[in-house]
């Protein structure tokens, strides 16, 4: 997979998408409004959804996690599942760790592991960088 | 550069930490909590160097036999030894302790010359009396032979010089294994048991050379081919995570990527929670969030995702360049289920006047099953 990566594209789509998932959340009477963790959870979950959707489904870990949400709406079990366990485990715990951080490393190989940690990683800078910067202008606007 | 090795090493140089040496008699057991070992802790910070880990642990290590770490006179000198002895993957004149996990087999590890020899301090200088001569004289011995056979052997190929390549070790990656193993080691402060790090190697690191001709069935093959892959995805993340330049072996920089993820994620969680407590307050404005000079855009091809089935008008945006004439209103009621059917591709885009452009390629006029117009608002 080439790792050609347009951080600065993903970074209008992920703001476009997170912008908008945060007017509705706004919008939302109800708990969501008053209850602050609850908002919290669900500015985190709109974070993580609006990154994936950014990415598209191009990638392992974005897919994990649009199955995820996809399928908490609709209450779908998963079918996705590995017979075959991934390659055997190197070193001590540290693959396990990363399978567990990475969304959807669990039934990778290493060798695509690596690889979407890479690209988990950029992904993540980038929303990083994308939230600061609404948090400082929107501090900056009131 | 040496002192680079006592970090990584796991040995305290000498002058580093001076209340080591004021308080003769029992200058570890003082700090012992000045250093918390505890890896639960370290990993806390996810920026502590990999240095401090070593540090931490060995001081706990070396509180095991104070004294004779104290009273050395040698000891840099040996230490200095030791570290040279470690680097250059010696062979193995000596002979190699048993090891003391006995599922782990050492290798060499070709790619990683400052093997961790990150045995502690203690059993080092309990070997140091028996050891040190023969180690300083095969060190000295040594170094250009050993430089040399790597060279070698790394001409002749990477691939068959690798780490994992002694199938008499029934283990592929016994290399990672024991780097792995040296480190968490280190974590786990038993480096009592690892002492035997530095001789193993180097007899291993023969066998790599007599096994290079003879590995050529498809299934060592295919498992060389596979290394290639790892290694090449590892340095791939070496040059992304910050900070993983200095580390070297495949268990320290997988610890480090594994550190920087979570901190990632904990920065994303923490700016949710900051942007939820401001929420409320706050008008998302895309107008003024946009018109920022955020993101630089470029030229940037559009994939074809999921938005396929939105993109009737996808061809006709791809050519024009959205200029600051047309603002665009983008109505945030549109319900967008899923964060992902609804939004149309974004067209390719241009780089000037970014502070009036608006680049995204929202539809103009509205797609049938869209509830209203979408429109961007400059």
């Amino acid at each position: 997979m080439a790792m050609n990566f347009h951080q600065s594209a993903i970074k209008t789509r992920f703001a476009v998408r997170f912008v908008q998932a945060m007017k509705r959340l706004n919008k939302r009477r109800g708990v969501t409004t008053t209850d602050s963790y609850k908002r919290y959870r669900a500015t985190r979950a709109a974070a993580c959804a609006s990154m994936a959707s950014a990415v598209g489904p191009q990638r392992a870990w974005s897919r994990a996690v649009l199955s995820k949400t996809k399928r908490r709406r609709f209450q779908a079990i998963s079918r996705k599942r590995r017979l075959i366990n991934p390659r055997r485990n190197l070193g001590f715990g540290q693959e396990e760790d990363l399978r567990g951080l990475v969304p959807g490393g669990k039934g990778m190989e290493y060798c695509s592991l690596l690889s979407e940690t890479a690209h988990y990683i950029r992904c993540l800078q980038a929303q990083i960088q994308v939230m600061t910067d609404i948090l400082h202008h929107s501090s900056s606007l009131n | 550069m040496d002192k680079d090795y006592f970090m990584s090493s796991g040995i305290i140089p000498p002058p580093q930490p001076l209340h080591f040496e004021t308080s003769m008699p029992n200058p570890w057991s003082s700090d012992q909590s000045f250093f918390n070992p505890n890896p639960s802790i370290i990993h806390q910070f996810p920026h502590f160097d990999s240095s401090w880990t070593s540090i931490a642990s060995s001081t706990t290590a070396a509180a095991l036999a104070p004294p004779s770490l104290a009273a050395d006179p040698g000891f840099a000198e040996r230490a200095a030894k030791f570290s040279r002895f470690g680097s250059r993957s010696l062979n193995g004149r000596t002979s190699p302790p048993p090891m003391s996990r006995g599922s782990n087999p050492p290798a060499a590890e070709l790619s990683t010359p400052p093997l961790k020899p990150d045995g502690s301090p203690p059993p080092r200088n309990r070997n140091s009396g028996e050891n040190s001569n023969g180690e300083s004289s095969v060190s000295d011995q040594i170094p250009a032979k050993m430089n040399s056979r790597k060279r070698k052997a790394i001409s002749r190929g990477k691939n068959k010089d690798d780490r994992s390549n002694s199938p008499k070790e029934a283990a592929a990656d016994g290399s990672s294994k024991r780097s792995k193993q040296s480190e968490n080691c280190e974590n786990e402060e038993e480096c009592n048991k690892a002492d035997q790090k530095p001789p193993e190697p180097p007899k291993d690191y023969i066998h790599v050379r007599a096994r290079r001709g003879q590995a050529t069935d498809s299934h060592s093959l295919a498992e060389r081919v596979r290394r290639e892959k790892i290694s090449e995805r590892m340095k791939l993340l070496q040059d992304l995570v910050p900070g993983c330049n200095k580390v070297t072996g495949k268990a320290l920089m997988l610890d480090e990527i594994i550190n920087y993820v979570q901190s990632l994620q904990r920065q994303v969680e923490f700016l949710s929670m900051k942007l939820a407590s401001v929420n409320p307050d706050l008008d998302f404005n895309m107008e003024s969030l946009l018109s920022k000079d955020m993101y630089q855009q470029q030229l940037y091809p559009l994939d074809s995702s999921i938005y396929h089935n939105q993109n009737v008008q996808h061809q006709h945006l791809q050519g024009t360049t959205i200029s600051s004439v047309d603002p665009l209103p983008l109505d945030a009621s549109l319900g967008i289920d899923g964060f992902s059917e609804n939004l149309p591709q974004f067209p390719a885009f241009t780089e000037d006047d970014l502070h009036s452009i608006v680049q995204m390629g929202f539809l103009q006029n509205s797609v049938q099953n869209q509830t209203s117009n979408m429109k961007v608002e400059l």
